[in-house]
């Protein structure tokens, strides 16, 4: 017992000294004054908050959980049948996953600059379509929610294969001969025994791809125009143009409380003990 | 005929993964600056190789991402397995929170406490700063992963051992965790790749002497898509392919 | 056991090198791409010292580190309107202009300007503003007029391929300027109104978007943007049909200041490396490898670039920003919070 006790030591010093001492330190100055140059000032305050109630953060709060949503169930859709494929590819499995793994190599922003070269208007897409004489104009593909949701799938898809894909690895391959022999089409196997039985993966998965799309900043910069507004967008512009670190505290405060109450609704399910 | 099925999905998917590199890599070739085609040339290599903040950059981010990962994988598997019977709810909801948090909180944050800190000792932004915010955001992905794993071990055997008078510390570095070991490399390839990719919180928390390639590269790109930036993406993913590959051929036999 | 000493070695090798280096140390920090690097290695080549450079892309960026009043830089380039408030935050060390005899190499536009007429805090490096650049064979083309005010980027004709600066100053500024409001306006009412053409014009817009969209304009995507005249510049260069615009009603101008930190333990030699920036050749340089305008007259030589510097008629139109108070500057990111939600 005392093992464990001394394993579990150096996360919890290292969270406590650089993570809860830093969060404690935002959230005293969530109650603090905006400095006249940027910095935080007296009086204490609960302005920062009540400023959040305004329709105008609610409707920011909202778009940004359905776009988050949409793109973990895209991810979901995208990712499970990949892990299950990598999970049953053998000895090229670690192949498969480093090639999942990959193009996570080059910078962030490159992804997103090469995903610019596709979709707009002289990019490949509009280029390709034309010379086929599919299309005479350009499409606009780029600068809309549509390539704001393709630029989250694309960046977040590995922080699903990857859990997954551990999950399905320990699959025991006896389960599924089983259901095969008692008669059970490959179909049914799946909904009746891969999927309940890798739920834990599926819900780990989904929780590290909504939770950093819910904060998503950049991509809706560059792939959506900045013409929508998240919360992640906020938060930062509160930090960075608007110099508004109080206010940018309790904006992310909140953000972190939306995303804590879901997760707590998913503790409080079948899951809790699955995910941790 | 599923299987079959299965693979063309998951190729499609590989497919959807690449193709904007494929792109990147080929535009990397391309004699002009801008994204119309002008024909081929190295230039942009010649170019990339040269520049002294690119190649800075890139030594500085293998040092960072390496030293984190370790450092992560270290202490997040070691917390993974602690959790795995031992109830921690102050540590697991740790973890949970710094997932939640958006990444330019975790980083204002941690300048925060800088700023205060600094004040008491002698101390300066830098490589040092900048490991400890990675390390810090990459134990919880680590965490997950591993228990993710654990979960469906089975614990039996790792009881078995310790019927047969095997030790806590033997039971777990003999029996458990070569059987999670999948688990605990992919928990570290994902630290080292979540943190050779941040930006955000690097660039909030580097100082001098730190700046990481995705720094160096997220500056070119903001004056338009540099082709030296496509190069040296390009180079990137061919040198870790070609990696992957080895390894792969090395484990075969 | 001997793969492990190799790995060993190979960790220790950059400590090393690095301690080895006994030279006094610079440490500036500067806007990417703002510098000639050949000038970087003279300066130090010279002064026999190692200068560490970085760089960043927003004045907030820099001022976050700065304000740790700890960050390790000695010099930095902030834009002009913030060089007060950082000096009242106690940032800055004040310049000596005895250790600064180039001073008089700068243009006579910036040897005493209105946010620091005694140069005590930042000496002008590079300045731009913001305009209208548009594609004209294209709107030849199409039988569109060209862009000569911020009204003209309310035409229904450039629909879709229209851009915004993503900056709230420069949008809510522009907007301003179009109604016959100053840049810098506090008043409610001519705020309110300024945010509602600006919703008005969002349909027509294909995206707000910075320096990035250089690239879409020489490729055709876009016709016209609002954009800074260096990013302007940069583009027309790459791209001989594309033109720019100073607005007819006004338009804001933007420098960039070298200023030393209070934090240096340098100041001696940080006031050197002002001098340096200060000599004709190697602001010259600068001002060439960056593209950007120098505001050192001794710099320029032969036919001026008119995006870069424009003559003096077309100069008295442009307003100097100056820095928001603290309520002012958070009822306008809220309209622009409102903007972007629109």
């Amino acid at each position: 017992m005392n093992l464990r006790r001394i394993f579990l030591f150096p996360a919890r010093v290292w969270m406590a000294l650089f993570f809860a001492a830093p969060l404690a330190i935002v959230c005293g100055y969530s109650f603090l004054t905006r400095g006249e140059y940027g910095g935080v000032e007296q009086p204490w305050t609960f302005e920062n908050f009540t400023r959040l109630a305004d329709p105008l953060y609610l409707a920011i709060l909202w778009r940004s959980v359905r776009i988050a949503a949409l793109a973990t169930g895209l991810c979901v859709a995208l990712g499970f049948p990949l892990a299950l494929f990598i999970a049953r590819a053998g000895k090229r499995r670690n192949l498969y996953l480093q090639l999942v793994l990959l193009p996570f190599w080059t910078s962030f922003l490159v992804r997103t600059y090469a995903w610019l070269f596709i979709l707009r208007d002289t990019g490949l897409v509009n280029t390709v379509l034309q010379s086929l004489h599919i299309i005479d104009a350009p499409l606009q593909l780029l600068y809309n929610e549509g390539a704001v949701l393709a630029g989250l799938v694309y960046n977040f898809l590995p922080f699903f294969v990857l859990p997954m894909y551990a999950t399905l690895e320990r699959l025991d391959p006896a389960l599924l001969e089983a259901a095969a022999d008692l008669g059970a089409r490959p179909l049914a196997t799946l909904r009746r025994v891969i999927i309940p039985v890798s739920m834990p993966g599926i819900v780990a998965g989904a929780v590290l791809v909504f939770i950093p799309c819910l904060g998503a900043y950049l991509t809706p910069d560059l792939l959506g125009g900045g013409k929508t507004v998240m919360l992640g967008n906020l938060v930062q512009n509160q930090f960075t143009t608007a110099r508004d670190w109080p206010f940018g505290s309790a904006a992310s405060l909140v953000l972190m409380l939306a995303s804590a109450l879901l997760l707590a609704g998913l503790m409080r399910s079948r899951v809790r003990k699955e995910l941790m | 005929m599923k299987r079959h099925a299965l693979g063309i999905y998951a190729a499609c998917i590989l497919a959807f993964l690449h193709a904007p590199l494929a792109i990147l890599i080929l535009f990397s070739f391309n004699a002009g600056r801008f994204t119309i085609w002008e024909g081929f040339s190295t230039r942009w290599y010649t170019a990339a190789l040269n520049d002294p903040q690119l190649t800075e950059g890139l030594l500085n981010s293998l040092i960072i991402a390496g030293v984190a990962a370790v450092l992560s994988t270290l202490i997040g598997t070691l917390a993974a397995y602690g959790m795995w019977r031992r109830n921690a709810p102050w540590l697991s909801g740790m973890l949970y929170l710094s997932l939640v948090t958006p990444e330019v909180v975790t980083g204002v944050s941690l300048l925060a406490l800088c700023q205060w800190a600094f004040r008491f000792l002698h101390l300066r932004l830098g490589m040092h700063t900048v490991i400890v915010a990675h390390v810090a955001f990459s134990i919880a992905y680590v965490t997950i992963v591993v228990a993710a794993r654990l979960r469906n071990y089975d614990r039996s055997l790792e009881e078995a051992a310790m019927d047969l008078g095997a030790g806590e510390w033997r039971a777990f570095t003999r029996v458990t965790l070569p059987s999670i070991a999948p688990a605990v490399a992919a928990a570290g390839l994902l630290a080292l790749v979540v943190s050779f990719d941040d930006y955000v919180i690097t660039s909030l928390v580097a100082g001098v002497d730190s700046e990481t390639l995705p720094m160096v590269i997220y500056a070119m790109a903001r004056r338009g898509v540099s082709p030296v930036v496509n190069a040296v993406s390009s180079l990137i993913v061919v040198a870790f392919g070609a990696l992957i590959l080895l390894s792969e051929r090395l484990q075969e036999r | 056991m001997k793969r492990r000493e190799l790995l060993a070695a190979l960790a220790a090798a950059p400590l090393a090198a690095c301690t080895r280096d006994n030279r006094p140390r610079l440490n500036v920090y500067n806007w990417s791409a703002y510098i000639d690097p050949a000038m970087l290695a003279r300066f130090g080549r010279e002064r026999g010292v190692r200068i560490r450079y970085g760089t960043y892309e927003s004045n907030e960026e820099m001022l976050a580190k700065v304000m740790t009043g700890n960050s390790g830089w000695d010099v930095v380039f902030p834009t002009h309107s913030r060089l007060v408030p950082m000096a009242r935050a106690g940032l800055l060390a004040p310049l000596r202009g005895t250790r600064l005899p180039s001073l008089g190499n700068l243009d006579a536009r910036f040897r005493a300007p209105v946010w620091d007429p005694d140069l005590r805090l930042g000496v002008p490096y590079m300045w731009n503003a913001t305009g209208i650049v548009y594609n004209r064979a294209e709107l030849h083309r199409r039988g569109t007029p060209e862009p000569r005010d911020w009204a003209d980027l309310w035409n229904p004709a450039l629909s879709g391929r229209l851009t915004m600066l993503d900056d709230p100053e420069d949008v809510i500024g522009a907007c301003l300027q179009k109604l016959g409001y100053p840049f810098g306006s506090t008043d409610a009412g001519q705020l309110a109104a300024a945010k509602a053409e600006a919703v008005r014009q969002k349909p027509l817009l294909r995206a707000y978007i910075n320096a990035e969209v250089r690239d879409q304009l020489v490729a055709g995507d876009v016709l016209a943007a609002q954009l800074w005249s260096t990013t302007a510049s940069q583009a027309i260069h790459a791209e001989p049909k594309l033109s720019f615009a100073y607005p007819a009603g006004g338009f804001p101008l933007y420098c960039d200041c070298a200023a030393i930190l209070r934090e240096s333990a340098r100041v001696e030699l940080a006031h050197e490396f002002l001098e340096f920036l200060l000599l004709p050749d190697v602001a010259a340089a600068n001002a060439r490898v960056g593209e950007t305008a120098t505001a050192n007259a001794a710099a320029r030589t032969g036919v001026a670039d008119p995006v870069l510097y424009p003559d003096d008629a077309t100069y008295q139109r442009g307003t100097w920003p100056t820095a928001l108070a603290s309520v002012d500057q958070r009822y306008r990111d809220r309209l622009w919070t409102e903007i972007k939600s629109a």
